[in-house]
């Protein structure tokens, strides 16, 4: 299956966008962002703590619909899900 | 309309759009870049989620301040010093309406719309935080 990972702002500009990875079944959405967002340690440390958690600000959503960090850990992606990573808005 | 783009508007157009039957206020909203000591602004949306959450935004206005009319222009991309970044015109019957409806889309938009704004300066640039811890609320 294929998955789009998304990152915006200061995150994109450590990580890049429109990444496309294809994972297997049963992936679970933190563990593919970590994956991804390892490939750059100052990436990975602004969207991970110490301990592999999310970072507290950090907004998740798939398909376009917010996502709990919490609970990144237990939902699996699908094929041609859309996952956007980024820190808080700050428009207007 | 509701827009994120890269292109400015013409308010005058917009204004004059805005004067439905049974307007008697419009009000505009003109979020402009603020020299800050900073040699441009760079925007960046994810648009296709900033354009729903702004509609929801203007649906929910329209019904809860009986608005005539709502248009919300944020623009991206590159501006300088003066250049609009977020345009709101709204119409109502009364003014107690517009203006309340008009305050009501701006603070909705700081706090849910993911758009990001980037002060570019003459040392590098630095990413304007947010003014709400989390952002992008319950899509």
């Amino acid at each position: 299956m294929t998955v789009k990972l998304r990152f915006f702002a200061r995150f994109r500009e450590l990580l890049g966008t429109d990444i496309i990875v294809e994972p297997h079944d049963g992936t679970l959405l933190a563990a593919l962002v970590a994956e991804v967002a390892r490939k750059n340690t100052d990436g990975y440390a602004a969207i991970f703590d110490e301990q592999g958690t999310f970072r507290e600000f950090v907004i998740l959503m798939r398909n376009g619909k917010r996502v709990e960090t919490a609970e990144a850990g237990t939902i699996t992606v699908a094929d041609g899900d859309e996952i956007a990573v980024f820190p808080p808005v700050a428009g207007g | 309309m509701i827009r994120v783009q890269a292109e400015d508007v013409n308010i005058g157009a917009l204004i004059e759009a805005a004067k439905r039957p049974g307007t008697g206020a419009v009000v505009l909203f003109d979020g402009i870049v603020r020299d800050d000591d900073i040699t441009e602004m760079e925007l960046e949306a994810y648009a296709e989620v900033a354009v729903a959450e702004m509609e929801k935004i203007a649906r929910a206005a329209t019904e809860q301040f009986r608005l005539l009319h709502v248009d919300i222009i944020h623009r991206i991309g590159r501006l300088r010093v003066g250049d609009n970044i977020l345009i709101i015109v709204v119409s109502a019957g009364h003014r107690p309406e517009a203006y309340a409806g008009s305050r009501y889309i701006i603070e909705e938009i700081k706090k849910s719309v993911p758009i990001w704004k980037k002060e570019l300066t003459k040392d590098g640039g630095r990413w304007v935080p947010g003014e709400h811890g989390h952002g992008a609320g319950k899509l």
